[in-house]
């Protein structure tokens, strides 16, 4: 949890580095290359993505940080106090509180922005929209700064925290200062604190570990306290009331007996008094420190009145360790006896015959391994025979467990019979009531004619569309009457329409007649007068003109075929056609040097 | 062994066919062929394919409610073996399953019903309308208006005489 976790906590960088470290990163890691003409949609999520990426960053990062660091209120209470005396718990919350915010707060901005880039409708628009949304997340962020840096501070600190576990065995060492705690610890683990002549050369808390009895046990060094009230203390001292307050640890009160630390053995032991209610539950030993520089008898009568709590001289490690069995305590609760009867400990018959068994041989029943010798290439393992049914006999069945696609054991219901016999009556009452009876009316002639009617109606519809389909729609569109419409084809059409179209030969539409008509009208029209009428009339087609036989025809043809072959190939509308589709083919100019012969592009 | 469901289109997975995935909150999901396998990746939902059962079902295409339907769940609490139970649980499910797909096809039968009678609707009205491309309007009228003069110059001859 938070004890081991104090190391790994990810840096917080200072509002400038989160705020470029998040835009560059938005800068590379999203598309780049955009261009005015792009679909609009495309625009637009080219820019969301980017609104939106920023503000994941931002979110992923503040969270982390919002997890990394330990919540006092999920933290052993001891941690949560030494936080409290080294940063202020109010401070730290109100740090977090406002990332936290903060957090919040850039992914409001995003929402609202991408919400209204849907709206967007060109790329300048969506560009301002983009700028915007990421200006004022940055903005949200320059606002931080100073959490930032306070947090950044906090990490760096816990990080160097000392590892204290809080529930493992602990020695604690506390007293005035100079008396002697950190020396003592240098003797008694591979500890390294510096020793000075001068008091609070230990400023926190310090742990060695050492070996006793097999078991690894913590010993914490803490600063010097000196004597007074709880109010005045600073965090130097705070943190060894914290120690004291919190640990359920051996205390171990070092005294200094020859004064040399510069306090009265009577300031020691008023101090002593002072800070026992935070010795409450505590194993705790008073070491007489220093006695090499005045031995204990050397003492006056007055301060003799420190014998009378359990003085030991501090020698070795082995001595002043044997008190901490007193931590593996082991009790054995026995109820009170109320009366005279026995009551024995109760030991099941099972139990007892198995005993009795395991002292004897008993005979060995038949293993699967036996019987599997014993038949040799016949045996198959069996499992079924140890089924526990109602009907043994029924134990080396074949199971069935589909039928059709279904699950048997999805329909094993005891009632099943019961349910079956309700949904036939169901049936057969759905049956009587004419449900299943087959409507099949028998339509009236009148509907069956009008039916097939409608059918000729659409049939009828789809050629005709079909036809239109089919016509050639280049060139200009002739008017109906431009076309000629052969006489059969249109007295069939009215004779499929219904009409009667036998005797129309005297008809307006019918050829002969008209062309009779023609014909008057030629001789009372005035003869030709311009020149260029009658030569019209008399002059040969073009193509024929100058082509003496048929041969000459067929050269002629070809060598126009021919000519008109290169300009159909190169798609040129005419002569002076010099449109190029695709001046630059990609083909061509893109992609290395790879294969093929390189000697030009 | 069991034959299991689709879930994307609720067709039976026999053993040995089909895929499964199991999800990072231990959900699974079985696949009867790669079609559904990869509808499901690209994150559809069959409510609204529409060639699945359950879009069917949700529509009010196919039959849904009905006791026939309440013979075929998924138990959890397995019964021991019972021959007698087991072949009369068979002839069960055969008579179950007959009923059942009676009432699935008079189901979709009664849906259709509805669309018979705009055919015919339909039919009625495209005759009234289109009906001069393949009629002409005054079809047999200038027989009929033979016929009647025939009959009107025999009716004159008669009252000459």
């Amino acid at each position: 949890m938070a004890l081991y976790n104090f190391k790994k906590i990810m840096v917080v960088p200072t509002a400038k580095d989160f705020i470029d470290i998040t835009l560059s990163k938005t800068q590379r890691k999203t598309p780049t290359v955009i261009h005015k003409h792009y679909q609009i949609h495309r625009i637009r999520h080219f820019y969301m993505r980017k609104v939106k990426f920023t503000q994941q960053n931002y979110h992923d990062r503040l969270s982390q940080i919002l997890t990394d660091f330990p919540k006092l209120d999920d933290v052993h209470p001891f941690y949560a106090d030494l936080m409290n005396v080294l940063y202020d718990k109010d401070h730290f919350k109100l740090a977090l509180g406002q990332i936290n915010i903060a957090k919040n707060l850039i992914d409001n901005v995003a929402k609202d922005y991408v919400r209204l880039m849907k709206y967007g409708d060109s790329l300048y628009r969506c560009k301002q929209l983009k700028r915007a949304a990421l200006g004022r997340m940055c903005t949200i962020l320059k606002r931080q700064k100073q959490s930032l840096e306070y947090l950044e501070q906090v990490r760096q600190h816990l990080s160097r925290l000392p590892t204290i576990d809080p529930n493992t065995r602990t020695l604690l060492l506390c007293g005035y200062p100079n008396v002697g705690k950190s020396s003592f610890i240098n003797k008694v683990t591979r500890a390294d604190v510096e020793v000075q002549p001068y008091a609070f050369t230990t400023k926190s808390l310090f742990v060695g570990h050492m070996d006793y009895k097999y078991l690894r046990w913590q010993v914490v060094d803490t600063p010097g306290i000196l004597d007074h009230p709880l109010e005045e203390r600073n965090t130097i001292e705070m943190q060894a009331i914290t120690a004291l307050a919190h640990l359920r640890a051996a205390v171990l009160y070092v005294m200094d007996v020859s004064e040399q630390c510069g306090h009265a053995l009577s300031q020691q032991l008023e101090l002593f008094n002072n800070i026992r209610p935070l010795f409450a539950n505590k194993p705790l030993i008073v070491m007489a420190n220093k006695c090499d520089v005045r031995k204990i008898s050397e003492l006056s009568e007055e301060n003799q009145a420190c014998d009378r709590l359990l003085a030991h001289r501090v020698d070795t490690k082995m001595k002043t360790k044997k008190v901490h069995d007193v931590l593996n305590r082991l009790h054995l609760a026995v109820p009170t006896k109320r009366d005279q009867k026995a009551r024995p400990p109760f030991i099941p018959e099972g139990a007892l015959l198995r005993r009795k068994a395991m002292e004897m041989d008993a005979p060995k029943r038949k293993l699967e391994r036996d019987l599997e010798v014993e038949l040799g290439d016949d045996y198959t393992l069996d499992l079924q025979k140890y089924w526990d049914l109602m009907n043994p006999e029924e134990k080396q069945d074949k199971i069935p467990e589909v039928w059709e696609g279904h699950n048997i054991a999805d329909y094993i219901d005891p009632e099943i019979m019961k349910r079956l016999e309700d949904l036939e009556r169901e049936e057969e009452l759905r049956e009587k009531a004419g449900e299943y009876d087959s409507e099949e009316e028998s339509e009236d002639e009148e509907m069956q004619e009008i039916r097939q009617l409608a059918s000729q109606i659409r049939e009828k519809r789809k050629l005709k569309i079909l036809t239109s389909k089919e016509k050639d729609t280049q060139g200009p569109r002739m008017p109906r009457t431009a076309k000629k419409v052969e006489r059969a084809t249109l007295e069939k059409e009215m004779a499929d329409l219904g009409l009667d179209m036998t005797d129309k030969d005297d008809s307006h539409y019918a050829l002969r007649s008209r062309s009779l008509v023609r014909k008057r009208k030629r001789e009372v029209s005035a003869p030709p007068t311009s020149r260029t009428r009658s030569q019209s009339a008399s002059r040969p087609p073009r193509d024929q003109s100058g082509v003496r036989d048929a041969k000459m025809l067929k050269k002629v043809k070809t060598m126009m075929k021919s000519s008109q072959k290169e300009m159909n190939r190169q798609g040129r509308k005419g002569e002076s056609d010099r449109h190029v589709f695709d001046v630059k083919p990609k083909h061509l100019l893109a992609g290395k040097r790879k294969s093929g012969s390189t000697s030009r592009r | 062994m069991r034959i299991e469901k689709c879930y994307f289109c609720s067709a039976p997975v026999y053993p040995g066919h089909g895929m499964m995935f199991v999800r990072n909150d231990c959900k699974v999901f079985r696949f009867c062929r790669s079609k559904c396998h990869k509808n499901f990746k690209k994150k559809r939902n069959p409510r609204k394919t529409r060639w699945t059962k359950a879009f069917r079902k949700s529509a009010g295409k196919e039959l849904t409610l009905d006791n026939s339907l309440e013979f075929e769940k998924r138990r959890n609490i397995p019964v021991k073996y019972n021959r007698e139970l087991w072949s009369k649980t068979v002839e069960a499910m055969k008579k179950v399953e007959s009923i059942k797909n009676k009432r699935q096809a008079r189901f979709i039968l009664n849906r259709l019903k509805s669309g018979k009678e705009l055919e015919k609707a339909a039919a009625i009205s495209e005759v009234k309308k289109n009906i001069h491309l393949i009629r002409a309007p005054h079809a047999g009228q200038a027989k009929q208006l033979e016929d009647k003069m025939v009959q009107k110059l025999a009716e004159d001859v008669e009252m000459d005489e």
